[in-house]
């Protein structure tokens, strides 16, 4: 297997003070500082100290075909690093390849060939589902037949169905037949299944395997720990900027001579969190 | 570009989906037009007959409220909502995404103005434009430079409320001063030297020129395109995500 991801001693930092309070809100918008400033949707004042770096010299390696997991807890960098992956944010240091493309200066290139769910993005609530999967393949050089997508995706009988309309595990359904609408080679998906169902978190799951079978490279972001264990080939552990543990669930259980991904976990980030 | 006959497409129908869109741009305007013939269709002081001049007046408030109002709410409201988030990371282009909003918008207002312009020649005896392709070219300057404007403010409105706010105080002023509800001929000397100062004054003028006279001057003309060209700009810098 190859590489399709290298990150080599990454690092972004927001610098200052945006770190030392929570953020403002208005009118149920947060932002960090003034326009243009680019704070990470999931820091809010969980980092209060250190010299506000969300992702800290993070190096890691993610093969072709495989479904590699991002996982700890809130405020960690896990968003961060998916968005300079996926090119939303500029790193400050290290490298970053993605396909071989820098993410940056490749931007363009690597939006045709990438697939992402990022957190809490939606779609406008009128919009049908056909009209999404119909619009959103438009945008591709080569994308994948919507019509045979949305059907293999169990997502015909709702064609014309608004999005607003939809169930939690329908509009993730939906979601992951967006992000494969262009014929990706990655997928980035980022807490998928915050705020399902334990019944449409399972489905979820099987659908991310299958998204897997079909040759599709996935990075998962997750806070969930059995869903790592469940999906995971390999996976990394990231804890305040930094890549606590790297490898499969089962290296990383005997790793911290524990039972379960979930207790790995703990033990793992325990002096970390304290 | 790519992808934008999508767009557009999808837009116009989630605006028409809207039904406080479709009602103000598509119903209001017509009742605009009856309210302002009810008392019947008498020569205005210079004498041009009302329903010549209202027609004209009302397909630049049916821009302004397409441009001004919806647009910039359309625009706040996918930020707060993480709709163009998830646009981001698709290869839609920001000038493409910015672009097919306004021709969605511009569509609505088509929509709008033939309406009233249908119901002007076929109850009240409307007489058609002295020059289509002036009234066309008028139309249509003041769509960009009301659309560049509309697409600023959504680019800097803090959240889709705030956006509504502020295109409904920027809309109403402007139309009632820039003689697009209440006719210029009408209006007292002060009220239209404040008006002039609006970027709808110019639209007004030109669309009523181009309907009654068939030409217009070339300053007002130019006055739409620098409006469309600045505002343009700095909406596209000031874009975010």
């Amino acid at each position: 297997m190859t590489d399709i991801i290298e990150i080599n001693n990454l690092s972004k930092s927001y610098g200052g003070p945006r770190f030392s309070g929570p953020p403002q809100v208005a009118d149920g918008v947060r932002t960090y500082g003034g326009p243009g400033s680019s704070g990470p949707q999931e820091a809010d004042g969980v980092r209060t100290s250190g010299v506000g770096k969300a992702v800290d010299g993070v190096s890691l390696r993610v093969a072709r075909g495989e479904i590699f997991g991002i996982a700890g807890p809130n405020g960690a960098g896990k968003t961060t690093l998916v968005e300079c992956m996926s090119g939303l944010r500029r790193p400050d240091g290290g490298t970053l390849r993605v396909l071989g493309l820098d993410p940056q200066n490749d931007r363009r290139e690597l939006l045709q060939r990438i697939g992402a769910q990022l957190q809490e993005a939606a779609l406008p609530d009128a919009i049908k589902v056909g009209e999404a999967l119909r619009m959103y393949a438009s945008f591709y050089d080569k994308p994948a037949d919507w019509r045979a997508l949305m059907s293999e995706w169990g997502l015909a009988d709702r064609k014309g169905e608004r999005f607003a309309n939809l169930s939690g595990g329908w509009k993730q359904r939906l979601f992951i037949a967006l992000a494969l609408v262009g014929n990706p080679e990655v997928v980035f998906l980022d807490e998928l299944t915050t705020g399902l169902d334990p019944a449409a978190r399972r489905t979820t799951w099987g659908q991310i395997r299958e998204m897997r079978d079909r040759g599709v490279t996935v990075v998962l972001v997750t806070h969930f720990m059995d869903e790592a264990e469940a999906l995971c080939d390999r996976l990394a552990v990231i804890c305040r900027g930094r890549v606590v543990a790297e490898g499969s669930p089962r290296e990383l259980i005997a790793q911290a001579g524990s039972d379960s991904l979930e207790n790995a976990y703990f033990a793992l980030t325990e002096g970390e969190l304290a | 570009m790519k992808g934008s006959t999508q767009v557009i497409g999808v837009e116009l129908k989630l605006i028409m989906r809207d039904p406080m869109s479709a009602f103000f741009a598509l119903a209001f305007p017509v009742i605009m037009l009856w309210v302002k013939l009810r008392s019947g269709n008498k020569p205005l002081p210079g004498g041009v007959l009302a329903i010549d001049a209202t027609v004209p007046m009302l397909t630049a408030f049916v821009i302004g409220l397409a441009a001004l109002v919806v647009l910039p709410a359309t625009l706040a409201h996918y930020r707060d909502r993480r709709v163009l988030k998830r646009l981001r990371v698709t290869p839609a282009s920001p000038v493409m995404l910015f672009g097919a909003q306004w021709a969605a918008h511009m569509l609505l207002a088509v929509l709008g103005s033939v309406l009233v312009i249908l119901i002007g020649l076929v109850a009240y005896g409307l007489r058609g434009p002295a020059s289509v392709p002036v009234v066309l070219l008028a139309w249509l300057l003041g769509a960009l430079s009301l659309g560049s404007i509309g697409l600023l403010l959504g680019a800097i409105a803090p959240s889709g409320r705030a956006a509504t706010v502020i295109g409904l105080g920027v809309f109403f002023p402007m139309v009632f001063l820039s003689g697009a509800v209440i006719p210029r001929e009408s209006m007292s000397g002060s009220m239209r030297a404040i008006g002039d100062l609006t970027p709808m004054a110019p639209v007004v003028q030109a669309i009523r020129d181009g309907w009654s006279a068939g030409t217009t001057s070339p300053l007002t003309l130019g006055i739409m395109v620098a409006i469309s060209v600045i505002a343009g700009s700095i909406a596209l810098r000031a874009f975010r995500w």
